[in-house]
């Protein structure tokens, strides 16, 4: 039976996740395919039924990338969102799935190399975990 | 014309919710024939088989759907009627009796390793209790439903405004019997503080009569909750509990919630260094999913759960 391999939805903000990620793309940085990314213009956008959708429709895990504390363009909507992915890992746990399947991680602009070592993380995590959905999120 | 009401796994405040009505009571009465329902009228399983299909105008189930015999009967109603409504939170959302979804296996836990539900006790197997469904179900999970009176029971306005429209034959399709608009639209209480510094449970403390019961730190789901009932737990000091169900805007009404309440939380300045004291308040949530999904996670916490389940079976 081939690898598992986890499929990733990850929420990036513009201002500094996704901007990091296009980071290790031009700086041709290697880190395993698996996450599908969705820029947002705020980590403080994505809502919690997002997440929740992400996983019902076939991810075995959602990453969140939002600015390091006191550098969000909008001022708290990181804030926001630790709150809320706090939150909601706590409710998933009550519900029996592993709260580790929604990661929240700040990455700046700059760390391109940091944005490829958090999807290498959190890839090597969820194989560890296993599918969520039974038949390996396919189909 | 001809009404049928049936109790699935309900506790019974839906069928006396129908007082509520007052003296509204005797003219709906007066423009009804009763042909099925059991809080009130003897009348048996088998006489409701023998109606002619479709030849009931209008009935309405109140209850989860618990057991064998309430599927059973949900679809013969369904065959029978013309319109068939959801009538109170379980048959809409699951209600509260769905919170046991939580638990695995629960039927176990309270009668013991071995149980088997619908095994015939002693020797008259006619009277074995139903089978228990493995999951507590909403209405619209079995039959199709044509329509919704929400509320836990219903309020008697709602209930008022069904019969309007079932007496001019006007039920559209799909219709709940509720607001639009989200509960705090019609709450008389005022919002100052838009900032939650604590989370308290409704026993805890006196709350201000005339401030937003969420300001005070006691959980409110008048924000995501449909409007329709005069916002009638908090004019009396409670918080609302979501039973008229989510806007349509809310979508799951926990998330939605969960979204609104840790956008409030607030320990000081917001900043790094007040992420543990934010996670205590944020802690002291009791019960999050008996809290937000206390009428709706036959529904909406179903999906998950689902998925929660397929990984127990993964992992055993």
């Amino acid at each position: 039976m081939p690898e598992f391999e986890p499929r990733i939805v990850a929420f990036l903000c513009r201002w500094c996740a996704a901007a990091g990620a296009d980071l290790a793309g031009t700086s041709r940085l290697q880190y395993p395919p698996n996450a599908i990314p969705i820029r947002v213009n705020c980590s403080g956008r994505v809502e919690p039924q997002w997440v929740v959708e992400a996983l019902k429709a076939g991810a075995d895990g959602v990453l969140i990338g939002g600015c390091h504390p006191g550098d969000c363009h909008y001022v708290v909507g990181n804030y926001k969102t630790r709150r809320r992915i706090y939150l909601l890992r706590r409710m998933l746990a009550e519900m029996g799935i592993e709260p580790e399947r929604v990661r929240l991680e700040w990455i700046s602009a700059t760390e391109g190399a940091r944005f490829a070592q958090v999807v290498s993380d959190f890839v090597a995590e969820l194989k560890r975990l296993g599918p969520l959905h039974g038949n390996g999120g396919r189909g | 014309m001809k009404l049928a009401v049936y109790w699935t796994g309900s506790c019974g405040g839906c069928d006396v919710s129908f007082l509520e009505l007052g003296m509204g009571l005797l003219e709906v009465l007066s423009r009804v024939e009763i042909v099925f329902w059991p809080a009130l009228v003897d009348a048996k399983r088998r006489d409701l088989e023998r109606l002619p299909a479709r030849s009931v105008d209008v009935t309405l189930v109140n209850g989860v759907i618990r057991t064998a015999e309430n599927k059973e009967m949900v679809e013969i109603l369904r065959e029978k009627s013309k319109f068939l409504g959801a009538y109170g939170a379980c048959a809409h959302l699951g209600g509260i009796p769905a919170l046991a979804n939580q638990v695995n296996g629960v039927t176990e836990i309270v009668f013991g390793p071995g149980f088997r539900p619908g095994a015939p006790l002693g020797e008259a197997a006619e009277d074995a209790p139903p089978e228990l469904l493995p999951e507590a179900l909403s209405l619209d999970e079995v039959v199709p439903v044509d329509f919704v009176v929400p509320g836990c029971p219903p309020p008697a306005g709602l209930i008022a405004r069904f019969f309007e429209a079932a007496f001019a034959e006007a039920i559209s399709p799909g219709r709940i019997f509720a607001g639009e608009k989200a509960l705090c639209e019609e709450c008389p209480r005022t919002r100052e503080d838009r900032r939650l510094t604590r989370i308290v449970r409704p026993h805890e403390v006196q709350p201000d009569p005339e401030k937003c019961l969420l300001d005070q730190g006691i959980i409110c789901l008048g924000p995501v909750t449909r409007a329709g009932c005069g916002a009638a737990c908090p004019k009396g000091g409670m918080p609302c509990t979501g039973c008229l169900g989510p806007t349509p805007k809310a979508g799951d009404p926990a998330l939605a919630m969960l979204s609104a309440l840790a956008s409030l939380v607030r320990a000081g300045e917001e900043g790094e260094s007040a992420f543990p004291e934010e996670n205590k308040i944020l802690d002291s949530l009791v019960d999050p999913i008996g809290t937000l999904y206390k009428y709706s996670f036959a529904k909406y916490g179903r999906p998950l759960l689902k998925l929660a389940r397929k990984r127990q079976e993964v992992r055993a």
